[in-house]
């Protein structure tokens, strides 16, 4: 490790000077030097998260934030929404609270990254130089046959939180009693592997009290899913589950539920059968596209064949530039899924890394944690709860410490503590990202 | 007079604790106190100052008692929902890290939670009914100043989250479940009707 930083002054290592985020040791203030420059490209779960611990760690760092949208909505909670039971206002995050810790905000749109530059440039004209850059854009959608721009105007995806959230709510609402509910769930890897089962539930749940005659049928590309053993459980016992009268029909990728086109003039979506198309009708259809990165990390170079970034695990550097840290979504996370907690997490890494680097240090050993609940009902949740560190004999993987899901068969109290714990966890994480 | 004596050792001990972390921290192998911590902050709020009703706030909570309640969950000995598949991730080395760091954290009061929906809100008549109930069960003898005094083997009380203390005596009237108790708080609480836990709840919440 050298003693010598690029601001070329001498700084104590090892020893007595802590690695990590919140070292007691208040460093030399250093007259004259330029501030180091840090950009952080979205402010989500991940990109909002790594500019406040960046400044939490060490508030000799200039920190920006450039995000679109001056108000955030939360994805996580708003499939509550979609069934009628919260409030989208509950979903609506800003800024203010990121700018108490230093952090300049600025809302526009990245339209172009240079790494060799090292340079931002946004749609507003502006253009931002910057040492380290954190690039946490969350995911967009791959084009699908048929799904072109007038068919999303009718059939929404909502699997990004805004006006799309209630578009799905004011159409599931407009059903009559009797119609179908076509909801269709996306190949891996996607935004929040357990979402369109939650969005089935609560969606089953609003037709249960509402529309007793109608039904939901979940067209599938993938043979099985996450928390699929409990979710199922859930269904079971709320939706009748299993019976000729179930609200829920899940239809796997091998029995006929991969969907291979839209229709939006026939509202239909037609299915791969053996071969055959299948046409399926429903009032209101949800359509979940293909997943893939935000399409400023792929005009970045920061993607690869897979559409996703590869990244060096032990910090979330990219492996195609230096100096660019991808989080959240739009990372190959090696093993980690695409959700706003393991995006959270990964923000902390990074915040960590870039502390380090730019005050001459090594990076310390990252630990990761994922923690996801899921409603099958508003007093009926279910977890699932994993720890990972870095291993560098597996640096494709993060390495799984321990992982598990709530317990099958359940006491009521136990499902009931859990729900409220799913709200409690989103005020915590909100607070976590944007207070 | 006792019961001072104790503390004052107490913060003295945490000091002390706090001095050869620090000296000690960067010159082992791992990961450092603060990431281990932050990966907490997503359920229990940034520095462990939780923003949700049922999430207790661990920020300056001692670190004996948080070492201790985070061995029982890796041990299965205390129930919980989610905790005892997370505690099995870490080592005791890990753990105490993470106690330490959360115990030198500044506690801060639950404050209202606008944006949610499902938090229970403080009730003044059951406030006032709990807080007969802690003196006529003698609570007070360990959680002194209605709540407030903490030290290796007792948590703070006062100002904790509403919902998270309901679960908690919901637990202990919950025949399917054994939480680890002392002898002294299970022979009180065990003399404690539902409903009168449900009072001594708010009332603890209600304080500041």
């Amino acid at each position: 490790m050298t003693n010598l930083t690029r601001r070329g002054f001498i700084k104590l290592t090892g020893g007595a000077a802590a690695v990590g985020l919140t070292s007691s040791l208040v460093a030399p203030s250093i007259v004259g030097a330029a501030q180091q420059q840090v950009v952080v490209v979205g402010g989500g779960y991940g990109g909002a998260v790594a500019a406040k611990y960046i400044r939490m760690a060490d508030p000799k760092i200039q920190v920006t934030l450039i995000e679109k949208s001056a108000d955030y909505y939360s994805c996580p909670l708003s499939n509550w929404v979609v069934a009628g039971f919260r409030d989208m206002a509950l979903q609506k995050w800003g800024y203010d609270g990121l700018k108490k810790h230093g952090i300049t905000v600025v809302i526009d749109e990245v339209t172009g990254i240079d790494p060799a530059g090292q340079t931002v440039k946004t749609a507003g004209g502006k253009s931002f130089k910057y040492d380290r850059l954190v690039v946490s854009p969350g995911v967009d959608f791959k084009e699908f046959p048929g799904y072109d721009a007038a068919a999303q105007a009718k059939i929404v995806h909502a699997w990004k939180a805004g006006p799309e959230t209630v578009t799905l709510a004011k159409q599931l609402a407009a059903m009559q009693d009797g119609d179908t509910f076509i909801l269709v769930a996306p190949a891996d890897p996607y935004r929040c592997p357990p979402g369109p089962y939650e969005r089935a539930s609560l969606v089953a749940h609003y037709l249960k009290k509402n529309k007793p005659k109608s039904k939901l049928v979940i067209l599938d590309a993938k043979p099985k899913f996450s928390k699929q053993g409990l979710f199922q459980e859930g269904w079971t016992q709320l939706y009748g589950f299993g019976t000729d009268n179930s609200i829920i029909k899940w239809v796997s990728g091998a029995e006929g539920g991969k969907v291979v086109r839209v229709d939006a003039k026939e509202m239909a979506v037609y299915t791969d059968n053996n071969g055959f198309e299948e046409k399926h009708v429903g009032a209101c259809i949800n359509f979940i596209p293909p997943n893939v990165a935000g399409s400023i990390a792929k005009a970045a170079g920061l993607t690869n064949e897979s559409g996703w970034c590869p990244v060096n695990l032990a910090t979330f550097e990219s492996k195609l530039h230096k100096g660019v840290f991808v989080i959240g979504d739009s990372s190959a996370s090696g093993g980690m899924p695409k959700s706003g907690y393991a995006a959270n997490s990964q923000a902390k890494v990074v915040a960590a890394a870039i502390v380090a680097q730019l005050n001459g240090q090594e990076p310390g050993e990252a630990s990761y944690v994922n923690t996801c609940y899921s409603m099958l009902s508003p007093t009926y949740g279910i977890s699932v709860a994993a720890v990972w560190k870095f291993d560098p004999a597996t640096p494709d993987k993060v390495k799984e410490i321990v992982s598990g899901v709530s317990p099958a068969k359940a006491a009521e109290y136990v499902r009931k503590q859990e729900a409220l714990y799913n709200e409690s966890w989103y005020q915590s994480i909100m607070a976590d990202t944007f207070g | 007079m006792q019961k001072r004596k104790i503390r004052a050792l107490t913060v003295a001990g945490g000091l002390l604790a706090g001095v050869v972390l620090l000296g000690s921290s960067s010159a082992e192998a791992g990961a450092t106190a603060a990431m281990l911590a932050n990966t907490c902050a997503g359920c229990h709020g940034t520095n462990g100052v939780s923003g949700g009703p049922a999430m207790p706030t661990i920020a300056g909570m001692p670190a004996k008692y948080l070492k201790e309640v985070m061995a029982a969950f890796k041990s299965d000995k205390r129930p919980s929902t989610i905790m005892g598949r997370l505690a099995k991730g870490y080592s005791d080395e890990e753990i105490a890290l993470i106690a330490d760091f959360f115990a030198k954290q500044k506690w801060q009061n639950a404050q209202s939670a606008p944006q949610s929906k499902m938090a229970t809100p403080v009730n003044a008549t059951l406030a006032k009914q709990g807080e007969k109930t802690t003196k006529a069960a003698k609570c007070d003898k360990c959680h002194e100043d209605n709540g407030v005094f903490q030290d290796d083997d007792t948590p703070r009380m006062a100002g904790q989250w509403l919902d998270y203390l309901r679960f908690k005596v919901q637990d202990l009237k919950n025949p399917a479940i054994t939480v680890p108790q002392a002898d002294k708080m299970k022979a009180g609480i065990d003399k404690l009707s539902a409903e009168e836990l449900e009072a001594v709840a708010h009332f603890y919440a209600s304080q500041k």
